[in-house]
């Protein structure tokens, strides 16, 4: 008897191995940058902020493996120990972004009403304004440092993830387990840290990586434009900002270094978060 | 493969499937959900597919409208009026489905297009499969829904699906499969999830379609009970295997085969008789099964069962199973019979609930739903109350308010002396609830272990105390230790349900409330879930809410019984009264329509609309949908008055006897 197949129409992506991929690329990405930052002053000769006095706009090669910048400062020192500065930035403003935003989302989505209204409004305002101008601003207000900037971009960030935890909440506290939970006699801090907590923050998993990213890109802009990180701290932004000028003198080796490290890890930090996402969708089918 | 059908039978049967087999391929498992499945529909024929989730029913619908999922292995044949469906191409598909075969979905609302209004679904689909203009088409959709029950089919036709109760959606559903005037209708499903009064409606209309016009109507249900009485042959399927085919009648009277057998006694029976549970639960086949699928669960499996698999074999012309010790025994003896209730004492009350309200407001505007109008109840411990009513009663409402996740708008509830309202963290827990949703009311991302001491917590437990308390309640469920570790989505809907009585437990709580908590488990898995809850119930040390859409469950194990209608109690009595001698209309209604199995319906009364049809502005509540409505009833509120042992809220009461035996 003749055997009828009925043949897969979807792509191979359903079976999770594209999602698997993607992951270990941008987590590989990411860990090497990591490393490259951490051990920096085992991999280079030169501080970052040291100046060589033999010479200025060296080019690649020999003594300096990327050449010098304007200042004598030797760039592959430079680049590797900006990763620290811009990696932990970025990771850092993200995490206090979804500390504070989770809690503000818990709590406008669960207790709702006033609460609801006044924080959500507050958030409002946050995102009436483009992200990076309001970046702009407030980095204006508090000035630069390690610190402040860490708040500036924390604080531009946590909105969207107060919304995306309170639309979460509002659908979960309908949920079935909530009444359990109310009936077991949990008081309502219980509820919001035991049930409500843990069965929200999947889409915060998927969206943190994309948007540490996106908040490197935010530190770079920031200090390009010069209110981020100032000279002679090792910042990638600040670095290309530096080196645009000698671009046009055919001196690439100032600014082009900096912009592919910055490029790389926006990278491994979107393919992580796509790869994510991949599986998180894979999983609810 | 043989085929038990006759040549006669052969020369008008419009689908025959041969020897059926589906293997499913995905990466890292692969199921055999149909293995060898024979069976045959005739034109005006309604056969009935039933068997529990997961034995292949609604894949045997799909491989007949040539739908099967993706990385599917099929072989055999599906026959369909000379062709076969598995060989058809994209375009004879087409035509097939629609005009040859049409299904009707389980769930018709998410099978109705939400933004388009349901009259222009069904026009869009005469145009282009009947090839009619649009002037005729809308006449031909007005007749339809016509035929199908539906009143003022012209306004129904500018309706969205949204608009619709269930019942009508389900009939919106049933208009758009006939609409195409197939040979042969397809019913997944088609009444779950809709209440007793309606399950009958819909399935009078299958039956209606193969009279009148002659097609060919496969109905797919778990409840073998219930879509008997409209079945010409049913054909029961167990793990993709079909283990007894023939004429319904029979079939539910003496089923042979120990499955079958085990189905109907799973059910509970509104006439008392006892539910037997069969323990265990369907395999998941990975290739063709070798022996009978059915042997470690069956009380007469020998070791022929466990080495061989059984072949079909006829035991009457159009009565076959595949079973190597059929049972002949009628059914009826095995569950008839009085169940004994455990004489319990009768204590404290332990619920008190006078004259309650609940009004929900909607959010904008002014207005909202009052879901109970004036509810009065006292429990004892001991004792076991069961709710009964249709969806849309104030069934859930109550248990709600008992629990304190509502407020009473007027009235006043007290669980165990103290006002909901004032309840303390640790006083709130002794009221316990079991969920309607086993799985969905476990948080997922808690173990099992959590769930169940988390009334402990809130009563401030030691964790010492609470492992000893979690551990003594999982015993009684009879369910492993191993299993504390483990999360929800891990559970089959049987072992989430264990859990969820656990947890209610394991505080020794005054009050349990049971809310519709065998709905959502297939029927030989309800069946030992009741037998736990019947034991639960049972205890002196607390009394029990049994709430149910089902009226057979709930004669089971209630002591006395209440019948809401639209937040009203309309009836209240001890079980047995109200059962055997139901006194309100609206009662004897609900009892006439629940299925009894192998008994002819006595002179019932028949509602006249559905309930989303009536509404009650002021007089009696039933008034919109009552047959013995006179001015008196719609111009006077009516309130529970003494009729014998029980009461009800209905001043005909005396004359309805009579009444009823004119109509």
């Amino acid at each position: 008897m003749a055997a009828i197949e009925m043949t897969p129409v979807v792509s191979v992506n359903r079976d999770g191995r594209f999602a698997k991929a993607l992951i270990y690329i941008g987590g590989g990405i990411l860990v090497v940058a990591a490393l490259a930052a951490l051990l920096a002053p085992l991999l280079t000769k030169w501080g970052p902020t040291e100046i060589d006095p033999s010479g200025t706009l060296a080019a690649p090669g020999g003594e300096h493996l990327l050449g010098t910048d304007g200042n004598g400062m030797d760039v592959w020192s430079r680049v590797l120990h900006a990763a620290r500065l811009d990696l932990g930035i970025a990771v850092l403003a993200v995490a206090l972004a979804v500390v504070v935003g989770t809690i503000l989302g818990l709590l406008a989505g669960y207790l709702g009403g006033w609460v609801d209204d006044v924080l959500m409004r507050i958030v409002d305002i946050f995102q009436a304004f483009p992200t990076f101008i309001l970046a702009l601003a407030v980095s204006a207000l508090l000035g630069g440092g390690f610190v402040n900037l860490v708040i500036t971009i924390a604080a531009v960030n946590a909105p969207a993830y107060a919304r995306l935890v309170r639309a979460e909440v509002r659908t979960l506290r309908e949920m079935q387990y909530i009444d359990a939970a109310k009936t077991s006699g949990a008081s309502t801090i219980g509820i919001m840290w035991r049930h409500l907590l843990p069965n929200s923050l999947t889409p915060v998993r998927v969206i943190a990586p994309l948007n540490c990213g996106w908040a490197m890109l935010t530190l770079a802009g920031l200090s390009f434009l010069g209110l981020g990180v100032t000279v002679p701290t090792a910042e990638w932004g600040s670095m290309i900002s530096l080196g645009t000028s000698d671009v046009v003198a055919g001196r690439w080796w100032t600014s082009v270094p900096p912009g592919l490290a910055l490029l790389v890890c926006v990278l491994g930090f979107s393919l992580l978060g796509e790869g994510l996402q991949e599986r998180a969708d894979a999983r609810r089918r | 493969m043989p085929s038990e059908t006759s040549t006669r039978e052969q020369a008008v049967t419009m689908l025959d499937i041969q020897d059926l087999s589906v293997v499913i391929h995905r990466p890292g498992r692969q199921v055999a959900a149909l293995s060898n499945v024979s069976f045959s529909v005739a034109p005006g024929e309604v056969v009935g597919l039933v068997g529990e989730s997961g034995g292949g029913k609604s894949m045997v619908a799909r491989a007949i409208v040539g739908m099967l999922p993706s990385g599917s292995h099929a072989t055999g044949r599906v026959g369909f009026d000379g062709a076969d469906v598995l060989r058809m191409d994209a375009a004879d598909l087409a035509a097939h489905r629609g005009r040859g075969a049409a299904i009707c979905f389980q769930n018709p609302r998410g099978a109705l297009s939400p933004t388009r209004t349901v009259g222009r679904q069904l026009i869009d689909r005469l145009v282009t499969h009947q090839e009619m203009t649009g002037e005729r088409a809308r006449e031909t959709a007005k007749e339809l829904f016509e035929s199908v029950g539906i009143r003022n089919p012209a306004r129904r036709l500018e309706a969205y699906p949204h608009e619709l109760s269930g019942g009508m959606a389900q009939r919106v559903m049933i208009s758009l499969a006939t609409g195409c005037a197939p040979g042969l209708l397809i019913a997944d499903e088609p009444t779950t999830g809709l209440d007793v009064t309606l399950t009958r409606e819909i399935l009078r209309q299958f039956r209606h379609a193969a009279d009148t016009d002659g097609r060919g109507v496969l109905l797919i249900s778990h409840d073998l009970a219930s879509i008997a009485e409209v079945c010409d042959r049913v054909v029961v399927l167990y793990a993709g295997t079909v283990v007894e085919t023939g004429p319904a009648a029979k079939v539910l009277r003496e089923p042979a085969h120990p499955y079958t057998r085990a189905l109907l006694r799973s059910v509970p029976d509104v006439g008392g008789g006892r539910v037997v549970a069969t323990a265990g639960g369907m395999p998941l086949m990975t290739a063709a099964p070798h022996d009978c699928p059915f042997a470690p669960r069956c009380a007469h499996a020998g070791d022929d069962c466990r080495s061989t698999r059984p072949e079909t074999t006829a035991l009457e012309p159009g009565w076959s199973l595949a079973c190597f010790h059929p049972q002949q025994a009628p059914l009826a003896e095995a569950t008839s019979g009085e169940p004994t209730k455990a004489d319990t004492r009768i204590g404290d009350v332990v619920l008190k609930i006078e004259d309650a309200h609940v009004v929900y407001r909607s959010r904008f505007g002014s207005g909202g739903h009052h879901a109970l109008r004036g509810v009065s109840l006292e429990l004892k411990t001991g004792e076991t109350l069961g709710v009964v009513g249709e969806s849309g009663c104030g069934k859930s409402t109550l248990a709600k308010l008992i629990m304190g996740l509502v407020e009473p708008s007027e009235g006043s509830v007290e669980v165990a002396g103290k006002s909901v309202k004032k309840q303390s963290r640790a006083e709130r827990t002794r009221a316990q609830m079991v969920f309607q949703d086993p799985i969905g009311s476990l948080s997922p991302r808690r173990t099992v272990g959590d769930s169940i001491a988390e009334p402990l917590r809130a009563a401030k437990v030691s964790t010492a105390e609470r492992a000893k308390k979690t551990e003594a309640a999982l015993a009684r469920m009879e369910l492993d230790g191993s299993i504390l570790t483990r999360l929800p989505h891990e559970l089959s809907g049987g072992q989430a349900q264990r859990i969820g009585i656990a947890r209610a437990l394991v505080g020794q709580p005054d009050l349990i409330v049971f809310d519709e908590p065998t709905s959502a488990l297939d029927v030989t898995v309800q069946a030992q879930i009741l037998d736990v809850i019947a034991d639960v119930a049972a205890d002196a040390g607390h009394g029990s809410v049994f709430i149910s859409h089902d009226l057979a469950t709930v004669r089971g194990f209630a002591d006395r019984v209440v019948v809401l209608y639209l937040g009203r109690v309309v009836e209240e009595g001890p079980v047995d009264e109200v059962f055997d001698r139901p006194k309100h209309p609206y009662t004897r209604a609900l009892l006439g329509s629940a299925p009894r199995l192998g008994e002819t319906r006595t002179a019932a009364v028949q509602l006249v609309k559905d309930l989303d049809e009536a509404d009650a502005a002021t007089g009696c509540a039933l008034a919109a949908r009552c047959p013995f409505v006179t001015d008196t009833c719609r111009s006077q509120e009516q309130t529970l008055q003494s009729y014998g042992e029980s009461r009800a809220a209905c001043w005909r009461v005396p004359e309805l006897p009579a009444l009823i035996e004119k109509s």
